[in-house]
């Protein structure tokens, strides 16, 4: 699994691609945590996510809830459609702010 | 008979009197409150008559009391009330006979009690009964003459009686009234409960294409038989019938109970099994007075020909066959309501049926012990000979010809008549002109082994376990969306294993089987670690956003069937996990 963290538009973007399952998911984890800490608006672009199981998805609940607690915006953009699946399925799907475009996370944390 | 001629006093008293009687019986008429008219009656009569006082009495509903209806004069007694056999009063009305007392210090029957509250004094009385045709209602009593010596007179006496009779008649005539008018209350309620009934029942024929009918025919106005059928998303048709004991509006409104809980829930759980047991977790908290539903649900698949049913204590569903072989299913559960599962998240047993072009029916004992022309109970040899003679028409026009037989006489119908039909027949020829339609398994119970993998525990198994999951889920037909679902849930089991069974050892075993049982893909994930206590693998709350624990939740929801089997002589533990194709 790779991830590549940058800025844009006053935002911090974490993109992930490939597979986030129980062997890669405590590497999402800590550049999801770093990102939170650091930024006051984070997107997390999931475009590039062909997998991701529960501990995937509660490394995004841990750095959402963290997020949350210290006041700072976390947004889903470009959900690929088997990650949207598993929120989904987790029930999780109307927890998270989603937007279908980074443009439009963008917009949602201004 | 001497004919009177009248002198022109005795004229002028007969016309006043006749246009009092007009007067009071357009008064009683008109009235919406019979006590308020009850009183200007008796103030007429008072008056009329000549009185200082004057008061109506009736008898209340037992007929042990009289009750002071209305009163005029120096003394208010409206409320009074006395025994029926009391005093003057209730000599008239018991003797059904005018009565005048002259003078009240002549007559022991006179009752002083109210002349020593009021410090009336009770010179003369006379009082006659309100009855008619013998059916006593009270009387009406006239105190002290208003002129003259204050006695009164049998005249006094004849024209009260004649009044009197008149105001009986009103009263009368107001009972039946207000009588009909209850009535008729009653009965637009039961119809608003029939109404609403059967605005739950789906139309008769809605969705016939689908292959599913139902009919329901009351015996009186509320039913407490009821059937429903509703699409699910993925096409499936979810259906229900069910039988609540008793009869009237506690059996209807039990029935509208459950037949919306079933609907309801029935959309979103897709195994009857379940959906029985919720039901009668909910029924047994609920319900009261010991009443229970039989209840039969199923789920049938027009892709597959498949039916999956669950029957909670219902008469056997009749599944015949395309050739015309019959099989009862008999029930495999007590009927809800009778009592709460051991482990109560236990589904109740589950069949399933290839129905392969034949059809499943479903009915209510109104239906195999309902009677026909000849009075005898049609019975299930009768049922299956109208089913054979109308085999090959649609199946709407099989259960119209079931409710002709079974047309009511003139005590109508025994029993409510209801009844399902689950007819694969079109479904059948469809699914062999689709060239993308999937095998049917006539030997649903054989299983066929796909695949055995055997990984080490570690995080770095999951990746190749999942390709050989999905290679396998991709070819026994699930669509793409739920051969990734199965993907993910056995990911998850995989993690289970490893962080609990293994404690995250990196040194032990997994071995996953994938095997195929008629319509269900099969997977057993064995482990060699000590025995899990299954308690502590607990499906998350999901009011409760915290991370960990959704793995449990996840497999449950994307498996039909999730059990852990009973551990191996070998040791470890077995995890089966199972999904019908879809």
């Amino acid at each position: 699994m790779k991830h590549k963290t940058r800025e844009h538009e006053g935002c911090t973007v974490v993109a992930f691609e490939g597979d986030i399952d129980l062997q890669s998911s405590p590497d999402a984890r800590a550049a999801l945590l770093a990102a939170v800490s650091a930024a006051d608006s984070i997107l997390v672009d999931l475009s590039g996510v062909t997998y991701i199981d529960s501990s995937g998805v509660a490394s995004l609940v841990e750095s959402f809830q963290n997020a949350r607690k210290t006041g700072r915006q976390f947004v889903l953009v470009s959900v690929s459609d088997g990650a949207l699946r598993v929120l989904k399925l987790a029930r999780l799907d109307k927890v998270f702010t989603i937007c279908e475009t980074l443009e439009e996370g963008v917009a949602a944390v201004s | 008979m001497d004919s009177q001629v009248l002198d022109a006093d005795s004229t002028v008293k007969i016309s006043g009197h006749l246009d009092l009687l007009a007067e009071m019986a357009a008064s009683f008429a008109s009235t919406q409150d019979l006590n308020a008219t009850l009183k200007s009656a008796v103030e007429m009569i008072t008056t009329y008559v000549g009185a200082e006082g004057g008061a109506l009495f009736m008898l209340d509903q037992a007929g042990q009391k009289l009750r002071c209806h209305a009163s005029v004069g120096e003394t208010e007694i409206t409320g009074l009330i006395i025994g029926a056999e009391q005093g003057i009063v209730g000599r008239s009305v018991q003797t059904d006979t005018g009565v005048i007392v002259r003078d009240v210090a002549n007559d022991p029957d006179f009752y002083a009690g109210v002349d020593e509250q009021t410090g009336f004094t009770t010179k003369s009385i006379v009082c006659a009964p309100m009855s008619v045709r013998g059916e006593k209602i009270g009387a009406i009593e006239l105190i002290n003459k208003d002129h003259g010596d204050g006695l009164f007179a049998n005249d006094d006496l004849t024209l009260l009686a004649t009044l009197s009779a008149s105001a009986a008649m009103a009263v009368i005539n107001a009972r039946m009234a207000e009588a009909l008018v209850e009535q008729e209350r009653v009965k637009r309620e039961i119809e608003l409960a029939a109404e609403i009934q059967r605005s739950l029942l789906p139309a008769a024929g809605s969705h016939a294409d689908s292959g599913v009918v139902g009919l329901n025919v009351p015996a009186r106005t509320v039913s407490g038989d009821f059937f429903d059928y509703f699409m699910l998303e993925d096409g499936r048709i979810g259906f229900s019938l069910g039988d609540v004991s008793g009869k009237g509006m506690n059996a209807a409104l039990m029935m509208a109970k459950t037949i919306s809980l079933y609907r309801c829930l029935g959309k979103a759980i897709h195994s009857p099994g379940r959906l029985l047991s919720l039901i009668n977790t909910e029924v047994c908290e609920t319900a009261t007075r010991g009443m229970f539903v039989t209840l039969v649900g199923g789920i049938y698949d027009p892709t597959t020909g498949i039916v999956r049913l669950a029957n909670a204590g219902h008469e056997p569903p009749l599944f015949r066959t395309a050739d015309g072989v019959y099989t009862s299913l008999e029930a495999e559960a007590p009927p809800i309501g009778i009592m709460m599962n051991p482990g109560s998240e236990e589904p109740f047993p589950e069949m399933d049926i290839q129905l392969d072009g034949g059809a499943l029916y479903v009915v209510t004992d109104g239906v195999t012990e309902g009677y026909k022309a000849d009075k005898t109970e049609l019975g299930l040899e009768g049922l299956k000979d109208i089913l054979n003679e109308k085999a090959d028409s649609a199946p709407l026009e099989r259960l119209v010809m079931l409710a002709a037989v079974l047309e009511p006489g003139p005590e109508g119908l025994r029993d409510d008549l209801t009844a399902i039909i689950v007819d694969d027949a079109a479904a059948k020829k469809t699914r062999a002109q689709d060239p993308k339609a999937k095998a049917v398994s006539h030997e649903p119970m054989k299983p066929v082994k796909l695949m055995r993998m055997r990984v080490p525990s570690t995080a770095t198994s999951l990746k190749l376990v999942r390709s050989g999951v999905l290679a396998s889920s991709q070819q026994a037909g699930f669509s793409d969306i739920a051969a990734h679902d199965i993907v993910l849930a056995l990911d998850e089991a995989l993690q289970n294993v490893i962080r609990h069974a293994y404690d995250g050892r990196d040194d032990g075993s997994i071995v996953i089987d994938i095997e195929r049982h008629g319509p269900k893909l099969v997977f057993f994930v064995r482990d060699y670690a000590p025995p899990i206590n299954v308690d502590k693998v607990r499906p998350r709350d999901l009011d409760d956003v915290k991370p960990g624990g959704l793995g449990t939740h996840l497999i449950r929801e994307i498996m039909d069937e999730v059990e852990f089997l009973p551990p191996p002589a070998d040791g470890g533990n077995i995890l089966r996990l199972a999904k019908v194709i879809a």
